[in-house]
């Protein structure tokens, strides 16, 4: 997408995420408290913790949509505020909020996403297929169950392939199925080398082994805390 | 894809939005014309006041009417983070701005149409004469109101904008495409466009900073 | 350890210069608003044509220097903040823009009282009053936008956009507005300054220094109460934030807070 610069060339062992006392802070809110993280490539990575924990807040952190108020960090070996282009580029943000326009329909939706990401629009109706959505594309999303708009994100994603996936709660309010479409992203992801980052506050379906983190009041526990024990078993 | 295209992409998805919700015909025209039909009784029934006050409450017109369309413009992104999306994308943040702005200025030229049959009809403006200036300051003028919106529109989104901040810098800001417009307006339907080149230039004038401007700033206010 | 002394030591040294330096400031301003007041209200004559109630162009004149120069500063000031994203523009700016919409509202309530025995109007549409009453609203929608966002940096930011364009829009606007105004009126307007004796124009400069002064004094106080307050709000956030890990990597929030640099800087 973008020409290539000293910014733009990262080293490809760099790992995924690298945080150094990140702090967001919302007026006199803090939201997340001067947290040290280190992902490799290729991990799969749970955070664990109640509402308002601070996770949503990383993850927008870790995407770009948010800067640190203080703190530094890079991901996929770009800087976190100076090559914050790059990082888009790679990065993929799958949330319960699904960005999508109401009035146009799943694959004109997809379509934008192709044109605003720099992707072929060839796949687009392979992703449907593979999210079950064939059907209903040409359906407007105003009529569509939050499963559905789900589904339409997990296919942006697929069809995105990106380094590092993260996912905000992405289960909300979706029904068996639809929730075994984003476990099939996730893995799908990681299975080519790509990186997950997985918030949520429900137990997961597909058992991912890996790392689990904790956040409560916008730090990050230290993996040995007790309470992490009970998450893991 | 250049910066370019990339706003044409959002300008067109923002004009299929508008042409599936037909929210500038469902509600900014009927809005206009009870704004239009209001003036009209508050300023009484002769006809030589409304003809000379016309080309004033037209732009009045248009100029709320220009408010309320980015409104929508910009909470339409809000409705599922949308706006978020386009943060995301690896894309110039001045494709957002000139693409929001086209679609929005499409949109304006339509509705004032409607608005100038309006006026033409409730107030008895001749738009007969100097169409060609007339045009072209409309033209003119609504690049220019389409440049200021689509820059504070995204102020729209926040949180707090329920306190009218966008209104509230968008029209002073704008004063100088209300003055020259009406002017332009006023001299092409006197039969005088002659004389209305200098109104046209300072139009163009102010299309041309508040493209550029707008430009070069909007990251600053898309981006966190 | 013996560093952050030496720079807390150099922090409170630097302090007391600025206060004394503050201090001098402000009693110059005095000085030249109490030769000021005495020159226009005793020394200079008053007008041939419009008496005594001429003398408000002492008051009139420097408060629209002042509006100008305020907004200037506030252009100045948010264009440095958006390319070095400091704190101390941004702080800058908003002290400039207060400041600006007192003199602002001062300029125009003169202008008024003015028109009225002169012309016999509240409000004469004058060209320069106009954009005068422009530049009042475009700073209010300034302020405005200070009061939106949650985030400092983000607040900052669209203050400064705002700060940016409104100040490119205002010759604009003037220009707009003065050919609006001539189309109705005879170019050659009467001047609200026709011919002026010798102490009358001087007064009129040492007016425009002494209010240029008084603006630097309240700027500069005002950008003392902002540091104050950000301090304030440091010290409310450092206990949430506690001790931690890696503290250190980046400074933390209260050093941070009195050398306005966070992450971005």
């Amino acid at each position: 997408m973008s020409v290539p610069t000293w910014s733009n060339v990262a080293p490809a062992d760099a790992p995924a995420v690298v945080l150094s006392g990140v702090t967001r802070v919302f007026g006199v809110t803090p939201a997340v408290v001067r947290v040290d993280l280190r992902v490799e490539r290729g991990q799969i990575v749970l955070v664990r913790g109640s509402n308002g924990a601070g996770k949503s807040t990383l993850l927008r952190i870790l995407a770009t949509l948010l800067s640190p108020t203080y703190g530094s960090g890079a991901v996929l070996g770009f800087d976190l505020l100076r090559d914050r282009e790059a990082i888009r580029e790679r990065t993929e943000l799958l949330g319960h909020r699904t960005r999508l326009y109401e009035d146009l329909t799943g694959a004109e939706n997809l379509r934008f996403a192709c044109a605003m990401f720099g992707l072929d629009r060839a796949g687009i109706p392979g992703a449907l297929e593979r999210v079950g959505l064939r059907t209903v594309a040409r359906e407007l999303v105003r009529g569509y169950s939050q499963g559905m708009r789900q589904r339409v994100a997990v296919a942006r994603a697929i069809l995105r392939r990106p380094q590092l996936l993260l996912l905000d709660e992405p289960y909300a309010g979706l029904d068996t199925e639809a929730r075994g479409v984003v476990d099939e992203v996730v893995l799908e992801t990681n299975g080519r080398g790509g990186t997950v980052v997985l918030a949520t506050h429900e137990p997961t379906r597909g058992g991912f082994a890996g790392r689990t983190l904790f956040m409560e009041a916008g730090r990050l526990l230290p993996e040995a805390h007790p309470a992490m024990e009970e998450v893991r078993a | 894809m250049t910066m370019l295209r990339q706003a044409a992409a959002i300008a067109g998805k923002d004009l299929r939005i508008e042409v599936r919700g037909r929210y500038a015909l469902g509600a900014v025209l009927p809005f206009a014309a009870t704004l239009l039909i209001a003036f009209g009784m508050s300023l009484g029934p002769g006809e030589t006041l409304l003809r000379e006050t016309a080309p004033g409450l037209l732009w009045l017109a248009v100029m709320f009417a220009s408010v309320l369309s980015f409104r929508r413009a910009y909470q339409a992104e809000g409705e599922d983070g949308a706006l978020e999306g386009l943060a995301l994308a690896p894309i110039d943040r001045a494709a957002v701005f000139l693409g929001k702005a086209a679609a929005v200025a499409v949109q304006l030229w339509a509705l004032e149409v409607a608005i100038v049959l309006l006026v033409s009809g409730l107030f008895g403006l001749p738009v007969g004469r100097g169409v060609g200036v007339m045009m072209a300051g409309f033209a003119l003028g609504t690049v220019g109101l389409a440049a200021v919106g689509s820059l504070f529109g995204v102020l729209e989104e926040s949180p707090r904008a329920r306190e009218a901040v966008f209104p509230l810098l968008v029209l002073p800001l704008a004063t100088p495409v209300l003055l020259a417009g009406v002017k332009a307006t006023a001299l092409a339907t006197a039969g005088r466009g002659g004389q209305a080149g200098g109104w046209l230039g300072l139009l163009g004038a102010f299309d041309a900073v508040f493209l550029a401007a707008g430009t070069l700033v909007f990251g600053y206010l898309l981006d966190d | 350890m013996g560093r952050t002394r030496v720079q807390a030591a150099e922090r409170v040294a630097g302090r007391v210069v600025a206060r004394r330096g503050e201090r001098v400031l402000g009693a110059l301003a005095a000085a030249g608003v109490a030769a000021t007041v005495v020159m226009a209200l005793w020394v200079t004559p008053p007008d041939a044509v419009q008496g005594d109630v001429f003398r408000l162009i002492y008051l009139h004149v420097p408060a629209a220097w002042l509006a100008y120069l305020a907004f200037a500063v506030v252009f100045v000031a948010s264009i440095a903040y958006l390319r070095t994203q400091r704190t101390r523009w941004d702080r800058l700016a908003a002290a400039s823009a207060e400041v600006g919409v007192l003199f602002t509202a001062l300029t125009l309530v003169i202008g008024s009282i003015w028109a009225k025995p002169v012309w016999g109007t509240w409000w004469t549409w004058d060209p320069r009053l106009t954009t005068t009453a422009i530049l009042l609203l475009i700073y209010l929608g300034y302020l405005a936008v200070r009061r939106l966002p949650d985030s400092p940096a983000r607040r900052g930011r669209w203050a400064a956009v705002v700060g940016v364009v409104g100040f490119v829009d205002v010759p604009i606007v003037h220009l707009s507005v003065t050919w609006w105004r001539s189309l109705h009126q005879a170019p050659a307007v009467a001047r609200f300054a026709p011919r002026m004796a010798p102490s009358m124009a001087w007064t009129l400069v040492l007016a425009v220094v002494a209010f240029t002064l008084l603006y630097a004094y309240i700027v500069t106080l005002r950008l003392r109460v902002g540091r104050l307050e950000e301090r304030a709000m440091a010290e409310a956030l450092s206990p949430r934030l506690g001790p931690g890990a890696g503290a250190s990597a980046s400074a933390s929030p209260e050093a941070q807070a009195a050398e306005e640099v966070p992450a971005g800087g």
